[in-house]
């Protein structure tokens, strides 16, 4: 498999592909108004797929997933998914939410939890189980009383996830996951997120800005800026080349070194 | 209080304020979560034109329309214009806001005008709790159902379409019919509240009660409890308050919740709370 400038379908392929993909992405286009967010992206996911979106600010990466979400329209192009299309669990960047708002992290794990949509703050009891489970899981158990708006970076993420597994995925979509995380609490992300991986059989697709992050995580890596200028594994896309490509002198050569998975 | 109780007018307008008083907290709770307080407060003050629309159609046209409809149907029709506005421009929502609402309220004061009925102003401005009657009460207990039922039915979707339109798309959940669900009930809320505090004050029922919970509350739970009591205690305090200080009704709930607002800024300041 090599990376590809840009990479047309059929050629983004992984080594599992003796199955159909569970998403298509053809000729892919989206605009804002007159200015095209997106253009000309192909691309192939597979159940399994643990990949990363990389590239500079405005380059598309959220819109990308967005669009994938069928949150924003394809100005051309097209978006199939597989059937029966695979449950899908979302992870904000942040929620529209004032700081001082009171939201417990328990409370907003029940307004995620798929049950009755009537409520009246709380946890409801025959609900309390299976949120406890997916923040002990997490490791966020101990924040439950917590106002959600009172959390560190790292301690935010953590109960985004939770949150997200309430809806028992098979496919989760992260928007830079890593922002607002110091190192510390990044590296704990990339264990985490590895491990939901493996013992969930979870197929990750996220979006960073931050390349050790990408490099230790991802399995595949998508540079794009407006389209993929590399697709392909992290030691090949997370090379100068494809880099200086999409970040041009944002990022000067030799100013990130790929680290092979530990 | 026993000649309080003795006028049909006192008791209709306890037995208001027992209504619309939780059911606007309620209300407002959300309008706050929303950040939508200023759109609530414009269609609050464009239910002048709506009631100015309604008085010309009754004398240009000579249908017997109540002014009431036209609010509803008025408060409405802007609170989807201006949801589209957003929606399709790249005005900024407090410029979309300030300019329809005073946009609006120009128009109906030129329409009040037209009609030679300045004196109604006084009333749409200000409102008039000893009108109420029977069959006010009764649209006043609709609404109030009609609130509960939708927010409370709803709260998940309400919730969740606010802190993270994503995370409720990939729920399932329409964000935008719940949005315009959620503009026809305060559009309801300003047509039915209109004749008990007006259009100037309308907007403290819905916004003072959930800004007074929020300081003291450790929880959206706690948060929903303290706003609709608040409300409740606010408002009626304020219609006995009005009978026994002789002083009008409207403006004295507005400042029985300014005072209940003050009193949680209290609490909170207490010393067990900001060590």
């Amino acid at each position: 498999m090599t990376a590809t400038v840009p990479a047309p379908a059929a050629a983004v392929t992984a080594p599992w592909t003796c199955r159909a993909p569970w998403l298509r992405i053809e000729n892919l286009g989206v605009r804002y108004g007159e200015q095209w967010a997106l253009r000309g992206v192909n691309l192939d996911i597979w159940h399994g797929d643990l990949l990363a979106f990389i590239g500079p600010n405005g380059a598309g990466k959220s819109t990308l997933l967005r669009a994938m979400l069928g949150r924003v329209p394809a100005a051309e192009g097209s978006i199939t998914w597989s059937e029966p299309k695979p449950r899908i669990g979302y992870v904000p960047q942040k929620l529209s939410l004032e700081a001082a708002f009171p939201l417990t992290v328990g409370e907003f794990m029940a307004i995620n939890h798929p049950g009755s949509r009537a409520w009246f703050g709380g946890i409801p009891k025959r609900e309390r189980p299976a949120i406890m489970a997916a923040l002990e899981r997490l490791g966020a158990a101990e924040y439950v009383k917590q106002l959600i708006g009172t959390l560190s970076g790292g301690q935010f993420q953590r109960v985004l996830i939770a949150a997200s597994l309430l809806q028992n995925p098979e496919l989760m979509l992260l928007d830079e996951p890593s922002a607002s995380i110091d190192r510390r609490g990044s590296e704990d992300l990339q264990l985490l997120l590895h491990e939901l991986h493996a013992s969930l059989d979870l197929t990750i697709i996220f979006v960073s800005h931050n390349l050790h992050f990408v490099s230790h995580l991802a399995t595949r890596v998508g540079c794009l800026n407006r389209n993929f200028c590399g697709l392909g594994p992290p030691h090949e896309v997370l090379s100068e080349h494809f880099l200086a490509e999409a970040y041009g002198s944002l990022l000067a050569p030799g100013k990130f070194h790929f680290h092979p998975h530990s | 209080m026993s000649a309080f109780w003795n006028y049909d007018f006192m008791r209709y307008a306890l037995i208001s304020a027992c209504i619309l008083g939780p059911a606007c907290a309620l209300l407002g709770v959300f309008v706050t979560l929303r950040g939508m307080s200023f759109f609530s407060d414009a269609l609050a003050h464009s239910a002048i034109t709506g009631v100015a629309l309604g008085f010309l159609v009754q004398e240009k046209l000579s249908l017997a329309v109540d002014p009431m409809l036209c609010v509803f149907i008025f408060s409405f029709a802007l609170a989807s214009f201006m949801a589209w506005l957003f929606h399709r421009t790249t005005l900024a929502a407090d410029t979309v806001i300030a300019f329809s609402f005073t946009g609006s309220v120009a128009f109906g004061v030129i329409v009040i005008s037209y009609l030679g009925k300045y004196r109604l102003l006084d009333g749409i401005l200000f409102g008039s709790i000893y009108a109420n009657g029977p069959a006010d009460i009764v649209k006043q207990a609709l609404l109030a159902l009609l609130i509960t039922t939708c927010l409370i039915g709803q709260m998940r979707a309400y919730t969740l379409t606010t802190l993270s339109p994503e995370m409720a798309h990939v729920r399932g959940l329409r964000s935008g019919v719940l949005n315009y669900v959620f503009a026809l009930l305060i559009a309801a809320t300003v047509a039915v509240c209109l004749k008990m505090l007006g259009a100037l004050l309308l907007s403290a029922l819905i916004g003072i009660p959930p800004a007074a919970a929020k300081l003291v509350s450790g929880s959206f739970r706690s948060m929903l409890v303290v706003s609709v009591l608040g409300g409740l205690i606010a408002a009626c305090l304020g219609v006995v308050a009005s009978w026994h200080l002789n002083v009008p009704t409207g403006p004295c709930i507005v400042l029985t919740n300014v005072l209940l607002l003050a009193l949680c800024y209290l609490w909170k300041l207490r010393p067990s709370c900001s060590t």
